[in-house]
């Protein structure tokens, strides 16, 4: 019960949170809002390129299985205006985040929230279906 | 008692939503789409600066002012109220968002306004204001639109560009921009608003408070409106440190391959 309190609340939290991730196209062309993930993986890369950053996550299912997820985000420059900067997420690190999975190509998402188990820290993304609204 | 667990989680999420909605709503002005921070509120009632020649400082940077989703609501008619000829109208409503010229990361042109900051850019010259660059951040994919302010004519023979001939003067403390000469592949909005190569734009553009510049809009097209049509935008000012910074879209666009309209170098 806990943990369905817990999800739901934090579900509700995020869907009044999400800010456009998608800035530059809309977010139904792509992604599909029934289709949120959360995992825990490792990080592969991080692009730092426009017009949308990526983050790219190495995900092991029980069997062994690696997927990569290809997340999409909103510009670089916006990122580092909410003071996220090229040093705070590096390839290497264990995190966990929440996805919406591509319409078409399920593990190119958009990312809603990514955060480092190391130390706790919460990125800041801007991501959710709001993408719709602006470009 | 299963039930009212659920009902009574069901509704302490609510209260937690309601507030976090709250909370949201109070960030919206430091953190609107595109998490462009803007000026604090309490700046925002501020008077407008002026520039040394005594007319007022329109520069920013801003954030929007124009339009993006939707031509219609942003400039403040009612649905169904902007006036498209038929073939216009069939035209809109059958295009995809997915092939806006702008999702290729071409340019956005007049009046759209993303969720990145823009501004003004005055040339002073020996012969005073000269010129007015208008920059955006993201959205003018290598273009640099040019408001002539030396007096000049539209040219007889403009042929048609992504943002036309444009040619400025000052009425009073309003900055009037007058454009002709655009193409017609530019979107008005992503929802496909089209025009044609008739398009005629007229700006007119205020600062009444330090914190707000206004953009009231006529948009003269006779080959795609049955009148002219007047709109209005507001842009707000973004927070004092924030600058324009480098965005070239074309970089690394990969717009279309997640909702499958577009192949990835893996053929998916």
């Amino acid at each position: 019960m806990r943990t369905k309190l817990g999800v739901l609340m934090a579900g509700l939290g995020l869907f009044c949170l999400t800010v456009p991730a998608v800035a530059h196209h809309g977010f139904d062309t792509e992604y599909d809002a029934n289709k949120k993930f959360t995992f825990t993986g490792v990080v592969q890369k991080v692009e730092w390129l426009n017009p949308h950053m990526r983050v790219y996550v190495d995900v092991t299912d029980p069997a062994g299985k690696v997927t990569t997820w290809n997340m999409e985000m909103t510009s670089p420059n916006t990122v580092r205006r909410q003071g996220w900067g090229p040093k705070d997420l590096l390839p290497g690190e264990k995190v966990t985040f929440t996805t919406y999975g591509g319409k078409v190509v399920e593990t190119r998402g958009s990312l809603v929230t990514i955060k480092r188990l190391s130390d706790g820290r919460e990125l800041f993304v801007a991501g959710g279906p709001d993408a719709s609204v602006p470009k | 008692m299963k039930s009212i667990r659920v009902i009574s989680a069901t509704a302490l999420g609510l209260a937690v939503s309601l507030l976090v909605a709250t909370h949201a709503q109070n960030r919206v002005t430091s953190l609107p789409a595109g998490g462009t921070p803007l000026l604090p509120d309490n700046l925002v009632n501020g008077p407008a600066p002026r520039l040394p020649d005594g007319h007022p400082d329109l520069t920013g940077p801003w954030l929007g002012g124009g339009s993006n989703a939707d031509i219609e609501r942003e400039g403040g008619l009612k649905p169904g109220e902007l006036p498209l000829l038929p073939w216009a109208k069939t035209l809109r409503d059958g295009r995809k968002e997915q092939d806006e010229p702008y999702v290729a990361c071409l340019p956005m042109s007049v009046p759209r306004m993303n969720p990145y900051p823009w501004r003004f850019v005055n040339s002073y010259t020996s012969k005073g204001l000269t010129e007015i660059y208008i920059l955006h951040e993201l959205g003018d994919a290598g273009a640099h639109r040019v408001v002539y302010m030396d007096g000049r004519k539209h040219p007889d023979d403009v042929f048609p560009t992504w943002y036309g001939h444009s040619i400025g003067r000052w009425e009073g403390d309003t900055l009037v921009i007058d454009t002709v000469g655009y193409n017609d592949k530019f979107w008005f909005d992503s929802r496909g608003t089209p025009h044609t190569d008739k398009l005629h734009t007229i700006e007119r553009w205020t600062r009444p408070n330090y914190g707000t510049l206004i953009d009231e809009f006529t948009l003269d097209d006779t080959g795609a409106y049955s009148r002219t049509v007047q709109l209005k935008f507001t842009a707000k000012r973004v927070r004092p440190d924030v600058e324009l910074m480098e965005d070239i879209c074309t970089e690394n666009n990969q717009a279309g391959i997640a909702g499958g309209y577009r192949l990835n170098s893996e053929q998916k």
